[in-house]
């Protein structure tokens, strides 16, 4: 740990070597897009060098606190504008108006759903799933959730907690 | 507030997952400190979670790595004067973007940052390719003409050689004319028209070989036959006329070979049917000289 504060280069490739691959895994998820994962990821980890001072074991794991950069790098990728104008573009893969067919959104959006958190989420009840693919991996708050799902936020809070905790149990 | 109760709440996930409000933030963190089970249940959470994400995972591709070390690399020269003040202290780059909004929004700067520099580095390739482009019309284009000039000179040349070749060939044959003219062993024979001859000043001239018995002939002047006719030449043996071979007239003073004639009294010319005939036709002599 010491080792990483002091920003030596060798305890940051050992972190990549044993975290780049989970940490990719969920940006994939999240963007679903490899390139723009690629893009993330190097993103990501650059962050983990320039904020590991900010990093407090007290709060929790170091694998945790990477874990939430990746997914607030993924959604803020997400959200910026320029992705969005490119996801309305290509709203669905069976855009007929691209020149071959829609393809080109498969190119770089693969199918990830059987593993890691995405597999666990699957075994979700729908409301349940519902929520914490708002929640989770679009990055909606309580509020707005309540408000795209017409749900009381009273609901949308109990729900996201059972879920949470149904999840923990798929998790073992 | 029952802190067993808390801890199956559902709020250790949420505060993990970063799923949690800020003031439930404060709250988790303020009761973590207080509660060793919590902590612990927090900790046996991040642990499964932790354990599982690392299970099936997806591998980025190894330029990544890569990347991410030269830059960091390159941030850590860049930044080092900055902060030799104190070993511990955090790089300016830091200071302004920790944060109370949790981790994303010093993320999202340096997205920004990326961004515009990776547009500034699209302007540029954009105008590299629009110059390269330009430049490549204009080269073509000058290599175009040059390669229309080139072809010109080839053309040029092949004529100038050709001709080169005729003058050679007609030199050579000036050369071998004036060698025989010169040669005390050829054997001259001049043939003037006669009297009836359809052109009076027919001449032409016998250059006979004394060794060989080789007979040539030039030409002085003869009318350009018609269509269809030929001159022949004829050698007077013995009284009686032999073939000594046919004839076209030809540019220059060159001499053209004709039979081999061991012996003879004269010499004639007639003009005949093209390839010659067997017997003179006396009606169309033009020369004719005595040995």
């Amino acid at each position: 740990m010491s080792l990483l504060k002091s920003r030596d280069s060798k305890a940051f490739s050992y972190l990549y070597d044993n975290y780049s691959g989970s940490l990719y895994t969920i940006i994939v998820q999240l963007v679903d897009d490899l390139e723009i994962a690629n893009d993330v990821l190097q993103e990501v980890f650059i962050n983990i060098w320039r904020k590991i001072e900010s990093y407090d074991p007290v709060k929790g794991r170091l694998f945790t606190w990477m874990l939430n950069i990746a997914r607030n790098a993924s959604i803020d990728t997400l959200r910026s504008r320029s992705f969005q104008n490119a996801q309305k573009n290509q709203p669905l893969q069976e855009n007929s108006d691209w020149p071959d067919g829609g393809k080109l959104t498969s190119v770089n959006s693969v199918n990830f759903d059987n593993i890691g958190l995405k597999k666990v989420i699957e075994r979700l009840k729908k409301e349940h799933r519902v929520l914490i693919d708002l929640a989770y991996f679009k990055g909606y708050t309580h509020e707005e959730i309540s408000q795209i799902e017409d749900i009381p936020l009273g609901t949308v809070k109990t729900r996201i907690r059972n879920a949470l905790m149904q999840l923990r149990e798929y998790l073992k | 507030m029952n802190i067993k109760e808390y801890i199956s709440s559902g709020i250790i996930e949420s505060y993990v997952f970063g799923l949690a409000s800020s003031e439930e933030k404060t709250e988790f963190e303020r009761l973590a400190a207080e509660h060793p089970e919590l902590r612990e249940a927090r900790n046996a959470f991040e642990r499964l979670l932790e354990e599982q994400l690392q299970l099936n995972i997806v591998t980025p591709p190894a330029f990544i790595k890569s990347k991410f070390l030269s830059s960091i690399d390159l941030e850590e020269n860049k930044t080092a004067p900055s902060f030799s003040g104190g070993k511990g202290s955090i790089p300016p780059v830091i200071v302004g973007t920790s944060d109370n909004r949790n981790d994303g929004y010093a993320i999202g700067k340096a997205m920004v940052i990326r961004k515009d520099f990776s547009r500034f580095m699209a302007a540029a390739a954009v105008i590299l390719l629009l110059m390269s482009t330009a430049l490549n019309f204009y080269f073509f284009n000058r290599y175009k003409e040059y390669n229309d000039k080139y072809q010109a000179l080839i053309a040029t040349q092949t004529d100038l050689a050709t001709h080169n070749q005729i003058l050679q060939t007609r030199l050579l044959e000036y050369e071998k004319t004036v060698e025989m003219m010169k040669d005390p062993a050829m054997y001259i024979v001049k043939m003037p028209a006669i009297a009836t001859s359809p052109d009076p000043l027919s001449a032409t001239t016998i250059y006979w070989d004394t060794r060989t018995k080789d007979v040539y002939l030039a030409v002085n002047r003869l009318p350009t036959p018609e269509s269809g006719k030929q001159y022949q030449l004829w050698a007077m043996v013995d009284g009686k006329p032999v073939d000594a071979g046919v004839f076209d007239l030809k540019d220059g003073a060159g001499m053209t070979k004709m039979k081999n004639i061991q012996k003879a009294e004269a010499f004639a010319i007639t003009l005949e049917k093209r390839g010659g005939s067997p017997t003179p036709s006396f009606d169309k002599l033009y020369v004719m000289g005595k040995v």
